[in-house]
C-alpha cells in the first residue's frame, strides 16, 4: 500500500512552484518520498517537506502576476459614468447623502481643528518633556486643596539643594500695567520673572544677548507688538531705550521677543527681572509661610521626575522645621497643566481634556449618523440597479469587482461632500473662531492633508461597506428572473441603522436642554450680591497711594450716574488671596484650613448689595473699625461661634472682634461650595476700585467717568471691566459647551431627518399602488397616513427607550461637576421625545399626506 | 570552454546524465550518485543543476509515459546534447593533461 505525501506541503509546492516544472519535480519528489516510506514514514514526511522548501527560490516560483492585464483605466471610467448616472437619475437621494455627508464631514473639520489647536496647547516649548510647574498639595478641613502657587524661595532652594535641576525660577502673575514712552500710555500685561525664563521656556527671540535679557535688576524685555506700539517699531535701534512703567520707574530695554504662538497659555508684552521684585518685597520672596509664586523646574535629561516628587514630598516641611506641614510639594509637566489641570482632593480629575474627549465623540456620532443616510438609501434602493449588478454579474464580473464599484461610488462622494466642507468650514471658520476663542485656521499641509483623505476613505468605507457587500451578494440568476424578495434580515439592519440614529438625536436633544437650563441658572441665581452695573478698574497712578484713596473715592461718588463706589482686593469672582492665619478658642492647632480673605474699604459692602445676617458693616462711625472684622455665616459655622458678635478671635495673631456676619454668597463659580470668608478693612492694601452705576445710562456714565478719570490721574488710560463680564467668565468652558452642543445637535438631528426623509420617499414610491387600492377599496387619508407612519413611530420609540438612560447618566455626570446645578426633571426627558417624535411626524406625515392624497387612479394606471 | 562553465556538481550530474543514457531522470541521478559519492543528496539540489545543465544547452529532456507510480506524474527524462559530450571531453582531457604535469614525487 502507498502512503500519500504529506498534503500541506503539497500544496504550498502547486501553489508556487512554475507550472512547466511542477509535474517533473512532483514526480520525483514523490518517487523519493515513496521509497523512504518503506523505511520511515516519519523521516520521509520530514524529507519530503523539507525538500519542498528548498524548491521555494527564484529558478521555480512562478510568475504570479497575470499573463493579460485588464485594462484599470477603462474599468475606472466606466464605473465612474455609472455613478455620475445614478447620481443624476437619483437626484434626491442623492442631494441628501451629499448634504447630510457635507455637513457631517464639516463639523467634523471643525471639531478636528478645535481638538487638535487643544492638544497642541504649550506644546511649541522646546524643553517641554522636562518643564514642570511646582504645584502643592494642601491639607484643608474637609478636603486636599491642589494649588498652582508655591513660597517665594522654592525655585532659589530647589536649585541649590537638588542636583536633578538645571533650572529653577520664579515668577509672579501676569498683570497690566501703564507703559509709557514720552508720555504716550498704554496698557500692557507682563510679569517678574527670574533670571533663566527665557531658557526654560521657548521665546522666539529678536533682538539682544540671551544671557543678557534680564541681567540688570532694570532690564526689560518687550514682545514685538508692544515694541511695535512704544516706538512704531521693532528693531535693535530699540534696545537700550528707556521704557516707563505707571510713570514710576524706568528701565532699559535688553531684548525683543516675537509674540508667543496663540497656543501658548501664557502670552506676556513685558518680562521684568524678579531681582527688582524681590528688593521691593524682601520679606515675602523669602518666606516659606506665604505663598503666592509661581515655580517653574527644569530637570536634567534622564531624571525620574517621581522619584523626584518622592524626594521633595516633605520640602516644605523640612524648610520650615516641621512648623508646615500641611503642604506637598510636587511637579507636573507645564504641557500637561493645559488638559488635565483639574484635581479632586489631591488626585488628577481630568480637566479640559474631558471636553476634547466629548467633541470628539460627537464629530464621531455626527459623521456615522451621516454614513448611515448613506448606507439606508443605498439599501433601500438596491432594487433599482439589481438588473445591472444581474448582468454584470452574469457576464463575468467578480465579486470583489461589484464591490470596488461600490465602495468607490462611496468613496467618490466622500471626495465630493469634503470639498463642500472644506468650503462650508472655510465660510464658518470666524464665526466658529469667535465662540470658541481661538485663532484656528485651515492648515493646507502635508498632514493635513493626508488625515482629510484618510477620513475620505474612512467615510467611504463606513458608508459604502455595507451596501457594497449586499449589493454584490445576490444570485445573478435569482436577480434576472425577478425572483429576488427583500430579506427580513436587511429590514432589521435598516430599522437598527434609524433606531440608532434617534437615539444619537435624542441623547442630544436632552444635553442641549439640560446644558441650556444649567447655563441659565448660573446666569440667574442670586449669588448674595447684585453684579449688575458693577464697573470694576485697577488702583493705578495718584490712587496707589492710601492718602488720596478716600478723596478720590469721594470724588467718584460725586460724578453723577454714581450710586456708590468703594475698593477692595477681590472682586469675587474666583479666589484671590486665602490665609490660615484666623486663630479662635477652640481651634484645632493642626488646623490649615485657608479663609478667603478680602481686604475692603469703606462702604464696599454697601456698594455690592451683601446682606447681613447678624451685626453691622465696617462705618465711619467707629473710628477703631481696622481692628475688627466681617466673617461670613459659612466661616461662622465652621468655626462653631455662637453668638458670634462681640467675641475677639486672632488674625495673624492680632486681636480682632466680630462685628458683623455676612449672608452666604458666591465668591467663586457654582462649580465650589461657599467657603469661609472675611472681610476685614484696611483700605491701603486694596487694589482695585468698585463703583455701581444707575441702571438706564450706563452709556453716559461710563464717559463722564472716563474724563473725571483722566483728568483726576493724567497719563493712565481709564481700563475698566463690567463685574457680570468677569462673572461670565468663570463658566466660559460651560457656555462654550451650551452654544456648540446646540449647533452639534441641530446638525445631528437634522442629518437624521433628511435621512429618514428619503427613506419614506423610497417606501411611498414601492406602496404607491397599494395606497392606490386602498383608496378604491374606501380607506380615508387619515387611516392611510396612519398606516404610513405607524412603523418609523414604532422606531422612533424604540430610540426614545434607549436613549433616556444613556442620555440620564451623561448629563447627570456633567451636572456633578457643579456644587450648585439644576435637578434633573422628568420634563426634559419626555420634551426631548416628544421633540422627536414630532420632528419624526413632520418629517413622515407631510410626505404620507400627499401620498395619500394622490388621485388613486394615477397610481394604478401605470403598468 | 570560454563562456561556458560548469559547477563541480553539475559536472557530475552531467556525467550521470552520459552514463545512465536514455534512463536518466530525477530520482535515478539521484540514487546513482548517492551509491557513487555514498553520501545522502538532497532530490531539489539535482533539480537544480539539472535545470541549469539544461539552460546551458548540454542536456535535452523529454517526458515519459503516464503511469500508476509517482502519484500518476509523468518522469522526465534526460539525454546529453553533442554540445555537452563536448564539455566534458574537454573537462576530461584538460584535468588528464594537468594530471600528467604532476611530477612523480613518492609520498611513502
Amino acid at each position: 500500500m502507498k502512503l500519500p505525501p504529506p498534503q500541506r506541503p503539497l500544496k504550498f509546492l502547486r501553489w508556487f512552484c512554475r507550472e512547466d516544472y511542477l509535474e517533473e519535480v512532483e514526480g520525483d519528489l514523490i518517487e523519493v518520498f515513496e521509497k523512504q516510506a518503506a523505511v520511515s514514514l516519519r523521516q520521509a514526511r520530514r524529507i519530503f517537506t523539507w525538500s519542498v522548501l528548498r524548491y521555494f527560490r527564484p529558478r521555480f516560483i512562478k510568475n504570479f502576476r497575470p499573463l493579460y492585464s485588464t485594462n484599470v483605466m477603462s474599468i475606472l471610467r466606466h464605473n465612474l459614468l455609472i455613478t455620475l448616472r445614478s447620481f443624476s437619475r437619483h437626484k434626491s437621494s442623492f442631494l441628501i447623502n451629499l448634504t447630510g455627508l457635507s455637513t457631517g464631514l464639516a463639523c467634523v473639520l471643525l471639531i478636528y481643528l478645535w481638538v487638535n489647536d487643544e492638544l497642541h496647547v504649550n506644546q511649541f516649548h522646546e524643553n517641554k518633556t522636562r518643564l514642570y510647574k511646582v504645584l502643592e498639595n494642601r491639607v484643608q478641613a474637609d478636603r486636599i486643596w491642589t494649588a498652582e502657587s508655591s513660597s517665594g524661595p522654592t525655585a532659589d532652594a530647589l536649585a541649590a539643594d537638588m542636583p536633578e535641576v538645571e533650572y529653577a525660577i520664579t515668577t509672579t502673575h501676569i498683570d497690566a500695567h501703564t507703559m509709557s514712552v514720552d508720555e504716550r500710555p498704554f496698557k500692557a500685561a507682563g510679569l517678574y520673572a527670574g533670571k533663566d525664563y527665557f531658557k526654560i521656556f521657548t521665546f522666539h527671540l529678536l533682538h539682544g544677548r540671551k544671557s543678557d535679557l534680564l541681567k540688570e535688576k532694570n532690564n526689560i524685555v518687550l514682545s514685538e507688538s508692544l515694541a511695535r506700539k512704544l516706538f512704531n517699531r521693532a528693531d535693535e535701534t530699540v534696545l537700550g531705550k528707556i521704557v516707563e512703567i505707571d510713570h514710576a520707574r524706568q528701565y532699559t530695554i535688553s531684548g525683543i521677543y516675537e509674540d508667543q504662538p496663540h497656543q501658548a497659555t501664557e502670552k506676556p508684552d513685558f518680562v521684568r527681572s524678579f531681582e527688582e521684585f524681590r528688593a521691593d518685597h524682601p520679606d515675602w520672596v523669602s518666606t516659606w509661610f506665604s505663598t503666592g509664586a509661581n515655580t517653574y523646574v527644569m530637570l536634567k535629561e534622564g531624571v525620574d521626575v517621581n522619584a523626584f516628587n518622592a524626594k521633595i514630598a516633605t520640602y516644605v516641611q523640612k524648610k520650615t522645621n516641621g512648623e508646615v506641614k500641611h503642604r506637598t510639594m510636587f511637579l507636573k509637566l507645564y504641557t500637561e497643566k493645559y488638559l488635565y489641570g483639574r484635581y479632586e482632593n489631591g488626585v488628577e480629575a481630568g480637566g479640559r481634556i474631558t471636553y476634547v474627549r466629548l467633541f470628539s465623540a460627537i464629530a464621531i456620532f455626527i459623521l456615522v449618523i451621516a454614513c448611515i443616510n448613506f448606507m439606508n438609501l443605498s439599501t433601500a434602493r438596491a432594487a433599482r440597479r439589481l438588473k445591472e449588478i444581474g448582468i454584470k454579474k452574469a457576464i463575468g464580473a467578480r465579486r470583489n469587482t461589484l464591490v470596488w464599484q461600490h465602495l468607490g461610488e462611496s468613496m467618490l462622494l466622500s471626495l465630493v461632500s469634503m470639498l463642500i466642507a472644506i468650503g462650508l468650514v472655510v465660510l464658518l471658520l470666524p464665526y466658529f473662531n469667535v465662540t470658541t476663542e481661538k485663532q484656528l485656521t485651515l492648515p493646507f499641509n502635508l498632514v493635513f492633508v493626508g488625515r482629510m483623505l484618510g477620513v475620505i476613505v474612512f467615510t467611504g468605507l463606513l458608508a459604502g461597506s455595507y451596501p457594497a457587500l449586499y449589493l454584490s451578494g445576490f444570485n445573478p440568476a435569482a436577480i434576472l428572473k425577478g425572483k429576488l424578495t427583500s430579506a427580513t434580515g436587511e429590514l432589521w439592519v435598516r430599522q437598527g441603522l434609524v433606531v440608532f440614529q434617534f437615539t444619537c438625536s435624542v441623547v442630544f436633544i436632552v444635553a442641549v436642554i439640560v446644558v441650556y437650563r444649567q447655563t441659565q441658572y448660573i446666569q440667574s441665581r442670586s449669588l448674595g450680591y447684585s453684579k449688575n452695573n458693577m464697573i470694576v478698574f485697577e488702583r493705578e497712578g495718584k490712587i496707589v497711594e492710601s492718602e488720596n484713596l478716600e478723596s478720590f473715592l469721594a470724588a467718584l461718588r460725586e460724578v453723577p450716574g454714581i450710586m456708590n463706589a468703594s475698593a477692595t482686593s477681590a472682586t469675587l469672582t474666583g479666589h484671590v488671596s486665602g490665609t490660615s492665619g484666623v486663630a479662635w478658642e477652640g481651634k484645632d492647632p493642626n488646623d490649615r484650613t485657608e479663609f478667603e480673605n478680602v481686604t475692603v474699604a469703606y462702604d464696599m459692602l454697601e456698594t455690592l448689595g451683601f446682606e447681613l445676617s447678624e451685626g453691622r458693616s465696617f462705618s465711619r462711625d467707629f473710628p477703631s473699625d481696622t481692628a475688627r472684622i466681617i466673617f461670613n455665616e459659612a466661616a461662622i459655622a465652621f468655626m462653631g461661634l455662637k453668638d458670634p458678635i462681640g467675641k475677639v478671635i486672632k488674625l495673624w495673631g492680632e486681636d480682632m472682634e466680630i462685628v458683623g456676619v455676612a449672608k452666604n454668597f458666591h465668591f467663586e463659580s457654582l462649580h465650589e461650595n461657599v467657603r469661609p470668608l472675611f472681610f476685614r478693612l484696611s483700605p491701603e492694601n486694596t487694589s482695585r476700585i468698585m463703583a455701581r452705576i444707575e441702571p438706564g445710562q450706563e452709556q453716559a456714565t461710563v464717559q463722564r467717568l472716563q474724563q473725571f478719570y483722566e483728568t483726576y490721574n493724567p497719563g493712565f488710560t481709564f481700563d475698566f471691566r463690567f463685574l457680570d463680564a468677569d462673572y461670565q467668565g468663570q463658566y466660559r468652558a460651560e457656555q462654550r459647551v451650551a452654544v456648540l452642543s446646540r449647533y452639534f445637535a441641530g446638525l445631528a438631528i437634522l442629518i437624521s431627518c433628511l435621512g429618514l426623509f428619503g427613506l419614506t420617499a423610497f417606501t411611498l414610491e414601492r406602496r404607491e399602488k397599494e395606497i392606490g387600492i386602498r383608496k378604491v377599496l374606501g380607506s380615508g387619508e387619515l387611516r392611510i397616513v396612519l398606516l404610513l407612519s405607524r412603523d418609523i413611530t414604532k422606531m422612533v420609540l424604540l430610540a426614545i427607550v434607549l436613549a433616556l438612560p444613556l442620555s440620564y447618566y451623561l448629563t447627570n455626570s456633567w451636572l456633578s461637576s457643579f456644587a450648585f446645578r439644576v435637578d434633573l426633571n422628568a420634563a426634559y426627558f419626555i420634551l426631548s421625545g416628544v421633540v422627536a417624535l414630532a420632528i419624526t411626524w413632520i418629517t413622515v406625515g407631510l410626505q404620507a399626506l400627499r401620498a395619500a392624497r394622490l388621485n388613486p387612479v394615477q397610481a394604478l394606471k401605470r403598468e | 570552454m570560454s563562456n561556458q562553465s560548469l559547477g563541480e556538481f553539475e559536472e557530475l550530474v552531467l556525467l550521470m546524465v552520459a552514463a545512465l543514457h536514455d534512463e536518466a531522470y530525477g530520482v535515478s541521478i539521484l540514487e546513482n550518485l548517492e551509491g557513487k559519492l555514498s553520501k545522502k543528496l538532497n532530490i531539489s539540489a539535482v533539480h537544480v543543476a539539472l535545470k541549469r545543465i539544461e539552460d546551458k544547452g548540454f542536456v535535452k529532456s523529454r517526458f515519459g509515459g503516464i503511469t500508476n507510480d509517482r502519484g500518476g506524474r509523468r518522469k522526465k527524462f534526460y539525454v546529453i546534447t553533442a554540445l555537452g559530450k563536448r564539455m566534458l571531453d574537454d573537462q576530461y582531457a584538460l584535468r588528464t593533461a594537468i594530471y600528467q604535469q604532476i611530477p612523480k614525487i613518492s609520498f611513502s
